[in-house]
C-alpha cells in the first residue's frame, strides 16, 4: 500500500478542478469578503496531502494563511467531499495527546510547544484527506461532467424547455406544454401570461442566440461544434487525471480513520518507535500496519507482492539466522571470517538496501527447499553428476577448478542441504543449465517474482563460493565479492 | 399501445326513456358518452365492445333521474414512453411540428428532428433535407417514437422525435390517400 498514487492524484484534482477562485456557499457568503483566494485550494489541498489528521490552527500557521480564510476554504472541500473535519472539544490534555501523535507521525519531529496554559476547554477542528471519498468523488464529477455534454450533444431524451424573453415575465415551458402554447394565428409559441413570442431555452453549456428566426438551424449546428470542442478539450486537460484515478484504481487508499482512532494509532506506534531507538528501521517494519505512516524507502515501485510475505519472511530470516549460526560446520570457518558480527551487517544491509524484496525471497526459498530437499535431491544430484562429467570433457582450461568443487559438493552432500544447490551451481558453467533449474523452480513455487529474486541472491552466491574456491587454488583471482555477502549466503 | 379492458361507469338516464327500449338506450348513450374521450389512467377510450353488466338502477330523490352501473368492455389506447408510432403532421413551425397517431397529439420539438434538415418557413411551412429528398410538411406521414408523455386526468400529450434509425418520413401528403 503506498500513499504516493493518492497524494499524486489529489494534487491532480487540486489543479484541474480547483485552481480558480472558490465561491462562498451557502449562507457564509458575506459580500464584505473581497479577498482574493485563488489557488489557496490548491496550497491546501498540497499541504494535506504531506500531512495526515492536523489541527487547522496548526495548518495555518504552517502555511501562513488567517485562520478564517483556511477554515472558509476548508469548508468548501468539505462540501466538496474531498476533506473530513472534527471537531472536538479538549483540554491541553488532548492537545498533548494530539501532539504526541503528530510527533510520532512526522519523523521524529520534536512536538511543538504547547501555547494554551490554562486548563480550559478549547474546541478545536482537525481536518484530514478521505482519499477513498476523494477517488469516488472525482470519479462521479468527471462521468456527470461527460453525461452532460454528451446527452447533450446527442440530444438524448431531453425535453426541449422554452423560456419567455420578456424580462418582467421570465416564464418557463416545456416542450409537454407545448399545445398550450401555440397560438393559432402564427402558429408559434407564446406565453400564457404576457402572450410574447417564447424562444427555445439555452442554459445549456454552449449558449447561442437564438432570437432571430431564420440563423437558428446555424446557430444549432455551431452549438453542436462547439459541445464537440467541449468534449475534446475536457478529454485532452483530464486525461492526466484520468491515467492517475485508472493507476488508483486497484489500490487501496490510505485510511487514517476518523481523528480519535488515528490518535491512538499514531501514539501507539510512536511508543513502540521511541522505545526502540531504530526510527527509520521500524518504520519499515511497521509501515504496512494499521497506522499506514508513509513508506519513503519504497515509493512507486510494485511491492505488494513481497509485502504479503514480508511479515513472516522476517521470522523466518531469522529463524534461518539462528539455525544456520548454529549448524554452521567447522569446515566452513576459515580464515577472515569474523563470523558472528558480520551475520547480523549483512543481513541488515541486506535489508535496508537491497529493500525486502530480496530479502523476503531468500527467505521464502530456504524452507521449502529443506522440505522438498530430502525428495528431489538425490535426483538432481544424479543428474548433475552425469552432467558435470559431461561438461569435464569438454572444457580443458577449468579443469582445475571443477575437480576441487565436486570434491566440495560430495562433502557437502551429506551435511546440509541448501549448500548442495548452491555449490552445484558454482560448478557448472551457467549458460543452459540455470534457465532449466529457473524452470524448474518456477514449477515448485509458483511464484515468479520470489523465484527471481532466489537467483539474485543465489548467483550471488555462487558467485562468491566461486570466488572462495578460486582463492583457495589459485589466490588473488578476483576481489569483487563482498566478504560479508559470502559468508552469511554460504551459511 | 391498445388494450382491451373491462370499464366501469355510472349512466344516469332520464325518467322519459323508461320503457321497452330502455336497455338499448343505455347502451348508446354509454357509447356516446365514453368513446373518445381520455382518462389519464387508462388512456384514451376507443371503442365499447360489448356491454357486461347493467345494475339495478337507482332513482335520484328530487331529480327522477335514474343512475345505472354499467359494466362494458373496451378497447384503450394508452401511449407509453419508447413507443413507436405512426402519425399524421398536422403543423408545422420554426419550433418543431405537430402530429397526431389517432387520438393522440405529439410534439416533435426541432432539436429531435435530423439535423440534416433544416426549417424552410413559406407558404407551405417544412422541414427538408438539403438535397430535397426528404420533406415533412403538414399531412406527411410520419413515424416517431415517443420520448415524453404528459398525462393529466383527462388528457395525454406526448413528445417524439424522429432522430433515430428508421424513423421518419414514411408517406407524403396524399400518398397514401
Amino acid at each position: 500500500m503506498s500513499t504516493e498514487p493518492f497524494r499524486r492524484l489529489v494534487k491532480l484534482v487540486a489543479r484541474a478542478f480547483y485552481d480558480e477562485e472558490i465561491p462562498a456557499k451557502g449562507p457564509n457568503r458575506s459580500k464584505s469578503d473581497k479577498s482574493d483566494n485563488r489557488g489557496i485550494a490548491i496550497v491546501i489541498l498540497d499541504a494535506l496531502t504531506r500531512r495526515q489528521w492536523v489541527k487547522e490552527e496548526d495548518l495555518a500557521r504552517d502555511l501562513k494563511l488567517h485562520p478564517k480564510q483556511l477554515r472558509r476554504t476548508l469548508r468548501v472541500l468539505e462540501e466538496e467531499q474531498l476533506v473530513v473535519r472534527e471537531d472536538h472539544r479538549e483540554t491541553v490534555k488532548a492537545a498533548k495527546a494530539y501532539n504526541a501523535a503528530i510527533a510520532a507521525t512526522s519523523d521524529g519531529k520534536p512536538g511543538e510547544q504547547e501555547k494554551e496554559e490554562k486548563q480550559k476547554v478549547h474546541t478545536h477542528s482537525y481536518c484530514c484527506l478521505d482519499y477513498a471519498q476523494v477517488y469516488d468523488v472525482v470519479r462521479y464529477r468527471i462521468h456527470r461532467a461527460k453525461k452532460k455534454i454528451k446527452d447533450e450533444l446527442e440530444d438524448r431524451n431531453t425535453v426541449q424547455e422554452y423560456v419567455c424573453p420578456n424580462p418582467s415575465c421570465g416564464s418557463r415551458y416545456s416542450a409537454l406544454d407545448a399545445l398550450q402554447l401555440v397560438n393559432p394565428f402564427d402558429q408559434n409559441f407564446h406565453c400564457e401570461r404576457c402572450d410574447s413570442e417564447l424562444v427555445a431555452e439555452s442554459d445549456k453549456l454552449a449558449a447561442v442566440e437564438l432570437a432571430d428566426g431564420d440563423g437558428d438551424d446555424n446557430a444549432r449546428r455551431r452549438q453542436r461544434e462547439k459541445l464537440r470542442e467541449l468534449l475534446e478539450k475536457m478529454e485532452i486537460q483530464l486525461k492526466p487525471l484520468m491515467e492517475q484515478l485508472a493507476r488508483v484504481k486497484d489500490l487501496t487508499p490510505p485510511d487514517y480513520g476518523t481523528f480519535t482512532q488515528w490518535e491512538k494509532k499514531a501514539i501507539a506506534s510512536g511508543r513502540i518507535v521511541s522505545s526502540n531507538g531504530e526510527v527509520p528501521e521500524l518504520k519499515v517494519a511497521h509501515g504496512q500496519g494499521p497506522t499506514g505512516t508513509p513508506m519513503p524507502f519504497l515509493g512507486e515501485t510494485k511491492v505488494e507482492v513481497a509485502l504479503a510475505g514480508a511479515e513472516d519472511s522476517k521470522e523466518h530470516i531469522k529463524e534461518e539466522v539462528a539455525a544456520t549460526a548454529k549448524v554452521l560446520p567447522p569446515w566452513m570457518i576459515r580464515q577472515g571470517m569474523n563470523v558472528p558480527t558480520s551475520y547480523s551487517d549483512g543481513r541488515h544491509e541486506v535489508k535496508t538496501e537491497e529493500g525486502l524484496g530480496l530479502a523476503n525471497s531468500t527467505a521464502l526459498d530456504v524452507k521449502p527447499v529443506e522440505d522438498k530437499e530430502a525428495i528431489e535431491q538425490k535426483l538432481k544430484e544424479e543428474y548433475y553428476k552425469a552432467y558435470y562429467a559431461a561438461l569435464l570433457q569438454r572444457q580443458q582450461e577449468a579443469a582445475q577448478v571443477h575437480t576441487v568443487a565436486t570434491v566440495v559438493t560430495d562433502e557437502q552432500v551429506t551435511t546440509h542441504g541448501q549448500e548442495i544447490a548452491t555449490s552445484d551451481r558454482q560448478v557448472g558453467m551457467k549458460s543452459k543449465r540455470d534457465e532449466r533449474e529457473e524452470e524448474e523452480e518456477e514449477v515448485e513455487w509458483e511464484d515468479a517474482s520470489v523465484s527471481g529474486g532466489l537467483h539474485a541472491v543465489n548467483e550471488d552466491a555462487t558467485e562468491g563460493g566461486l570466488l572462495e574456491e578460486q582463492t583457495a587454488v589459485e589466490p588473488g583471482v578476483g576481489d569483487e565479492g563482498d566478504d560479508e555477502e559470502i559468508d552469511w549466503e554460504d551459511g | 399501445m391498445f388494450f382491451h379492458i373491462i370499464l366501469e361507469r355510472n349512466l344516469q338516464l332520464h325518467p322519459r326513456y323508461f320503457g321497452p327500449h330502455l336497455r338499448d338506450k343505455l347502451v348508446s348513450k354509454l357509447i356516446h358518452d365514453v368513446e373518445g374521450t381520455c382518462s389519464g389512467r387508462h388512456g384514451f377510450v376507443v371503442a365499447v365492445t360489448a356491454v357486461e353488466n347493467i345494475g339495478k338502477g337507482l332513482i335520484r330523490d328530487g331529480t327522477g333521474y335514474v343512475t345505472f352501473p354499467v359494466k362494458y368492455q373496451c378497447v384503450v389506447f394508452r401511449p407509453f414512453k419508447g413507443e413507436i408510432l405512426e402519425s399524421v403532421v398536422t403543423m408545422v413551425n420554426k419550433m418543431g411540428f405537430f402530429a397526431e397517431a389517432g387520438p393522440v397529439q405529439i410534439f416533435v420539438s426541432n432539436h429531435l428532428i435530423p439535423d440534416d434538415m433544416a426549417f424552410q418557413a413559406g407558404d407551405v411551412p417544412c422541414y427538408e433535407t438539403s438535397d430535397g429528398s426528404v420533406r415533412i410538411q403538414k399531412d406527411s406521414e410520419v413515424r416517431l417514437k415517443i420520448v415524453g408523455t404528459r398525462v393529466d386526468a383527462t388528457e395525454i400529450f406526448c413528445i417524439g422525435t424522429i432522430k433515430d434509425d428508421f424513423l421518419g418520413l414514411t408517406g407524403d401528403p396524399g400518398g397514401a390517400a
